[in-house]
């Protein structure tokens, strides 16, 4: 009961991080997100007295919940940008284009995989409808740093989705690609910081000079 | 016990070649490092092509298809480090550079031989974060909007992809219980899979891997990355970098034909073919820049690959696996031999280059002989492979996709000979004098050349042999 509980709260972070305006609202909802994610693993782990879910609830905190968060606050005092992340779509229209979001992963779902059991289906409707919330913040968002936090929203999304409907993808995967995201973060934030040297401004439509 | 020589001598290259001070010396290391990995390679090659795949450590595994990876990923390679030589032969501090060239490297000779689906994709994204400053390198303006959006769109492309393996491992552990993501076990329950669920991870995996593979619609980072990066890593990633991500589509495609026939996966490879032949074609039309026309030409090429795929049958994917080694070599030709021209002139506008075959006679010979090859124009092996896949598309009865394939070989022909012959003939700037080229380099034009039109008359056995293995891989024979 409360493990569903708690997967629709991370669907519910992800619109909130939908409607947030500010970056500093975006890192803060996914931290917690990535909270919630930990409790999920960590309560499994104690379910089941498993060391292995143990080391990744653990990987979760230390690298989702405190080390990249904690990074990309840096990042946003360096380089002295405005908090504002600019949204080609207001508020409103966000919302609504995520609740589509949720509605097309729900038919995806149904249809491709009918044969799921319900409890499976619920959980991967809704890490699908992560994933893509997280694309629709990296496409419609125009600061450079709010497309990184859209990339972590999808790979939040994945980890639910292997968390819930596998019983965990096998561990040295796992721990591997808890390594992956932390290393692309990091790279990123070296091209966010250099974005900002050579432009001052991290704006990514205004990154428009290659075409055709 | 060779691939393990083979990463670990690549990681040695790549750590010493980062503390090395002088340039040209860091760069020896590395196109020593390449050479030994070559030869790791090399061997290889000759146990996998007997058809017994290899199993070291229950980590990696190579077999044929494997096998025919490494060696393209070998040749490329090799040819690249003594290019780069060059290149960056009045370069100071190029240390990182040649660290990260290793590591790149490194990452592709991974993704081909581990079995573990999950480290393969791991390996995939360690490709793009390796390149990423590989690809900005040069930190102007371009370059860092290049880098950004090719770590951005090859990072969200994996990371649906990621979402495919993910249902993968769903569907067999659900019915067959298996408990990893080994290549060898997941293959071997390929027919108990749900079909439905394979048919909704694989639509994930061709799109994911099908973005750093460069497969239309997907491709908007390939020219950018590909004209802003120091030409050998655009070579690079246009000879191997594209290969070995259309290898992760590969070994996807094998388990999944078990559970959903071949032809399905066949299909949706053939849909993003066309596509990227009919989008590389009109752009090709209209380039400005040099670079951006060569990493258009090889969305097309990667087309064609898929459309083998798509054609299938033994002829199918002989010419398609046939067609990703001669694009390698002649694409890795072509940049290599603009890049000269680039230099010379710089610019990448090829309304400012004119007359290059009077001020660079080798170099643009290279490119003109070159073009023809990409083109695919006999007696170069390019003809070769791509004839082969039309001869699979027509004798499959695929005879609206192979015309369309034939009208847009024809644009792109158009195309390239248009933009090259105002290139190299006209009138040189009158401020340009014709000078000395580097006998290494014309040398390693001349080399490659020779085997375009070699293997155009004639596979070698022993390239024949891996070919067949690595076929039989993708039917499923033992």
């Amino acid at each position: 009961m409360y493990i569903e509980l708690m997967q629709y709260s991370v669907l519910l972070m992800a619109f909130s991080m939908v409607a947030a305006k500010r970056f500093s609202a975006l890192v803060t909802l996914f931290a917690l997100q990535s909270f919630l994610l930990f409790l999920l693993t960590f309560s499994e782990a104690a379910k089941n007295g498993s060391t292995r879910l143990y080391i990744v609830a653990g990987l979760i905190l230390a690298i989702k919940v405190i080390a990249i968060p904690a990074f990309l606050s840096r990042i946003t005092k360096k380089i002295k940008v405005p908090d504002g992340m600019g949204l080609y779509v207001n508020t409103t229209l966000s919302i609504f284009i995520a609740a589509l979001i949720t509605l097309l992963s729900y038919y995806f779902i149904r249809n491709f995989l009918p044969a799921m059991d319900k409890e499976a289906g619920a959980a991967l409707i809704i890490s699908l409808s992560v994933t893509l919330i997280g694309l629709f913040i990296m496409i419609f968002r125009i600061k450079a740093l709010a497309q990184v936090v859209g990339l972590l929203i999808m790979e939040n999304g994945i980890f639910l989705a292997g968390a819930s409907i596998t019983d965990g993808i096998p561990f040295f995967v796992e721990i591997a690609v808890s390594f992956d995201v932390f290393v692309a973060v990091m790279i990123l934030g070296v091209f966010v910081y250099r974005i900002n040297s050579l432009f001052t401004h991290i704006d990514v439509d205004k990154l428009n000079e290659l075409k055709g | 016990m060779e691939i393990i020589l083979l990463l670990i001598t690549l990681l040695f290259a790549g750590g010493l070649s980062f503390f090395i001070k002088k340039g040209s010396s860091a760069g020896m290391v590395t196109l020593s490092g390449q050479i030994i990995a070559a030869v790791f390679s090399f061997l290889l090659c000759v146990r996998a092509a007997g058809g017994v795949p290899l199993e070291v450590l229950n980590f990696f595994y190579i077999d044929g298809l494997s096998a025919f990876f490494l060696l393209l990923i070998a040749v490329s390679s090799m040819a690249t480090a003594f290019y780069s030589l060059w290149y960056f032969k009045n370069d100071e501090n190029t240390g990182f550079y040649y660290f990260l060239f290793n590591i790149f490297v490194f990452s592709m000779y991974f993704v081909v031989t581990v079995n573990n689906l999950g480290m393969m994709w791991m390996a995939v994204e360690i490709t793009t974060l390796a390149s990423a400053f590989l690809v900005g390198y040069r930190n102007n303006k371009t370059a860092v909007e290049a880098a950004w959006k090719y770590v951005i769109i090859c990072s969200v492309g994996i990371t649906l992809a990621l979402f495919g393996i993910i249902l993968f491992y769903y569907t067999a552990s659900s019915q067959t219980g298996l408990r990893n993501l080994n290549w060898t076990e997941l293959n071997a329950a390929g027919k108990f899979l749900d079909p439905m669920v394979v048919k909704a991870a694989l639509i994930f995996i061709i799109i994911g891997f099908g973005t750093k593979a460069g497969l239309a619609p997907m491709h908007n980072w390939l020219p950018d990355a590909h004209s802003q990066a120091p030409t050998p890593i655009s070579a690079l990633l246009s000879g191997v970098l594209l290969k070995a991500s259309f290898y992760a589509i590969i070994r996807f495609v094998i388990i999944a034909s078990k559970s959903v026939g071949f032809s399905f996966c066949g299909n949706i490879l053939g849909l993003f073919g066309i596509i990227s032949l009919a989008v590389a074609a009109f752009f090709m039309l209209v380039q400005k820049d040099i670079k951006r026309l060569l990493a258009y030409s090889s969305v097309e090429h990667m087309g064609i690959v898929s459309l083998g795929f798509y054609f299938g049958g033994k002829a199918g994917i002989f010419g398609a696996l046939f067609h990703a080694f001669n694009h390698a070599l002649a694409k890795s030709l072509m940049f290599f031999s603009s890049g000269v021209i680039i230099k010379k002139y710089g610019t990448n506008n090829m309304h400012q280059i004119k007359g290059a075959l009077e001020v660079l006679p080798f170099a643009a010979s290279a490119a003109f002989l070159g073009m023809f090859a990409i083109a695919g124009l006999p007696p170069f092996s390019i003809f070769m492979s791509e004839f082969t896949v039309l001869y699979a598309g027509f004798k499959n009865g695929f005879y609206y996709s192979s015309s369309a394939l034939l009208i847009f070989l024809a644009i792109i022909f158009g195309a390239l000979l248009f933009h090259f012959s105002s290139m190299l003939y006209g009138k040189k700037p009158a401020n340009m004098s014709a000078s000395k080229e580097s006998a290494g380099i014309t040398a390693l034009f001349g080399v490659m050349l020779l085997f375009l039109l070699a293997l155009g008359f004639h596979i070698p056995d022993f390239l024949r042999t891996l070919i067949g293995a690595a076929s039989n891989v993708i039917f499923g024979v033992e």
